[in-house]
């Protein structure tokens, strides 16, 4: 009683969360379209083309998403002159990483109308090492602030990437429409990436709520206080075991069942960025 | 002995440098506010946002209570990771003195360094300003560069009726805030996360610097505070 403080804003707001999502789909719709040019992706090529529109339309919004969320948007330039990059920062390789991406899926698209499978390939695998890259730096955006429960764990890194591989798959699904094989090979990616998201989950639950008072809060407020239902209730059952589960049985292998869980992958991949984002900078607001 | 550096950016003990620093004495803090007040008349600090504050808390049980007071800065840290965290330089470290300034016309408005601070010590500037032009970019005490390179001490010290508020470069073995740091137990806040804080406290008590276990249930009267803050803030 008769406390007085002075409080935080969260520095990040849930706009980054729809970033996360998108350039995530990006990345991995990118990388699909890349590997129907490979004998083991030729199941994709149906979607070869759409995914590599589909991509580059994300990663334009993305794009917008990030400038718009900046006080100063005309100012994103700066982040292009070699004069002020500071390469400690993750957001400084993540600008060039999109920038790059950007250049690298132009020629892709532009060798995929002239159906010239060498540039195509060459294009499509330099784009996809970009593609990964921004998952990564995403991650690392995170995790590099050590004093922030949640985000400071190695494990954000490879925890964004395998939820762009799911999203992205769960996208490409729907893109994929009737076409059996591609659908096949799609729900093993969903399947088998968000497996991975889970396990990750377990672990990031893991370290959080042993990991000292800041973290131990965090964890209290992401499973039963104000982020539970959109952490566990969205993100975890809903959006990541349920769909596990719908795969793994007989209605998972048929086309309705597989667009069902690209969906529910879809609404979990949305509240797990979320909350992460979210749930990361509560506690801090008080101190 | 010689002070330990991890980072090349640390310049505590760095010879012919100056390493500023403040010791808070919080025996002497009345929580009179004068040092909030002197900032945001120094620096035309806008409505919701502070440089400096000083929040407190109320410790103990009747009879045995306690005010406690805490004054809060930017603790212009020798290994700072708002600086590591600015994409465009636009936060960097002034290698003789060590006080962490803002390039406005540079900063992008990311808020990566608001991310990155431990200590809560940044804060966005409002889209509309009265008297000064600098608007939406981040912004944080500057330990009065402008004062303390003429010679002078930072607003807040200058007014400190307490005199709890003591400035200057530890680097300086002479100096009131090297004696009061080598002869007296001080703590700083969150050592923990490697910043190396400059700010330097006598009499904080651990048990409520921390991040405590009230932020899961927090009173309604902070809950209304808050909301007021967050209006002012996006207005
Ligand atoms: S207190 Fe925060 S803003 Fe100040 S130097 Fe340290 S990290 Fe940077
Ligand atoms: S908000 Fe400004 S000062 Fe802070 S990290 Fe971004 S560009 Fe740098």
């Amino acid at each position: 009683m008769g406390d007085y403080t002075v409080f935080h804003l969260m520095p990040w707001s849930g706009a980054y969360a729809i970033y996360f999502f998108t350039i995530g789909i990006s990345a991995a719709l990118f990388f699909f379209s890349t590997r129907s040019w490979f004998p083991t992706g030729q199941a994709l090529v149906p979607i070869r083309t759409s995914a590599a529109y589909v991509s580059f339309a994300l990663l334009a919004i993305s794009g917008l998403l990030l400038i718009g969320d900046l006080s100063q948007p005309m100012r994103f330039l700066n982040i292009m002159n070699p004069a002020y990059l500071n390469f400690a920062s993750p957001l400084a390789w993540g600008g060039l990483n999109l920038i790059s991406f950007g250049i690298a899926s132009v020629l892709y698209i532009k060798a995929l109308k002239q159906n010239d499978e060498k540039n195509a390939k060459f294009f499509g695998v330099i784009g996809s090492l970009l593609a990964l890259g921004l998952p990564v730096y995403t991650g690392f955006d995170l995790t590099v602030h050590q004093n922030r429960p949640v985000w400071n764990t190695p494990l954000m890194p490879v925890l964004f990437v395998a939820m762009s591989l799911v999203s992205g798959s769960a996208v490409a699904a729907m893109l994929a429409k009737g076409k059996e094989a591609a659908l096949a090979k799609l729900r093993w990616h969903m399947l088998w990436e968000g497996g991975a998201v889970g396990v990750m989950l377990i672990a990031l639950l893991g370290t959080t709520a042993y990991g000292g008072s800041g973290s131990e809060l965090t964890f209290i407020l992401m499973t039963s206080g104000s982020l539970g239902l959109i952490f566990v209730g969205l993100g975890i059952l809903l959006g990541t075991a349920a769909p596990i589960a719908v795969l793994l049985t007989s209605f998972g292998r048929q086309h309705a069942g597989i667009l069902a869980a690209a969906g529910l992958l879809l609404v979990g991949g949305m509240a797990l960025r979320y909350s992460i984002l979210i749930g990361g900078q509560i506690v801090q607001t008080y101190f | 002995m010689s002070e330990l550096r991890i980072s090349s950016i640390e310049t505590r003990g760095v010879p012919g440098k100056k390493r500023y620093a403040m010791v808070i004495d919080l025996r002497r803090c009345i929580g009179c506010m004068a040092c909030q007040v002197a900032c945001k008349a120094e620096f035309d600090v806008p409505l919701g946002v502070f440089r400096t504050w000083v929040p407190y808390k109320v410790v103990g049980k009747y009879p045995t209570v306690r005010k406690m007071f805490m004054p809060r800065l930017c603790n212009h840290c020798d290994d700072p990771p708002c600086v590591r965290s600015c994409p465009v330089e636009a936060t960097y470290k002034v290698e003789d003195g060590g006080f962490v300034l803002q390039r406005y016309e540079r900063c992008i408005g990311c808020k990566a360094c608001m991310a990155s601070c431990p200590y809560n010590a940044r804060f966005m500037l409002p889209r509309h300003r009265s008297y000064t032009n600098i608007t939406s970019v981040v912004d944080k005490c500057t330990f009065c560069h402008h004062r303390v390179s003429q010679g002078m001490v930072p607003a807040c010290v200058q007014t400190c009726v307490g005199r709890s508020r003591i400035f200057g470069d530890l680097n300086d073995p002479g100096s009131e805030v090297s004696y009061l740091v080598n002869t007296l137990p001080t703590q700083v806040l969150r050592p923990e996360e490697g910043t190396k804080p400059h700010v330097f406290y006598i009499g904080a008590d651990r048990n409520h610097t921390e991040i405590g276990r009230t932020i899961y249930d927090p009173s309604d009267v902070m809950n209304a505070e808050r909301v007021m803050f967050e209006k002012n803030q996006r207005s």
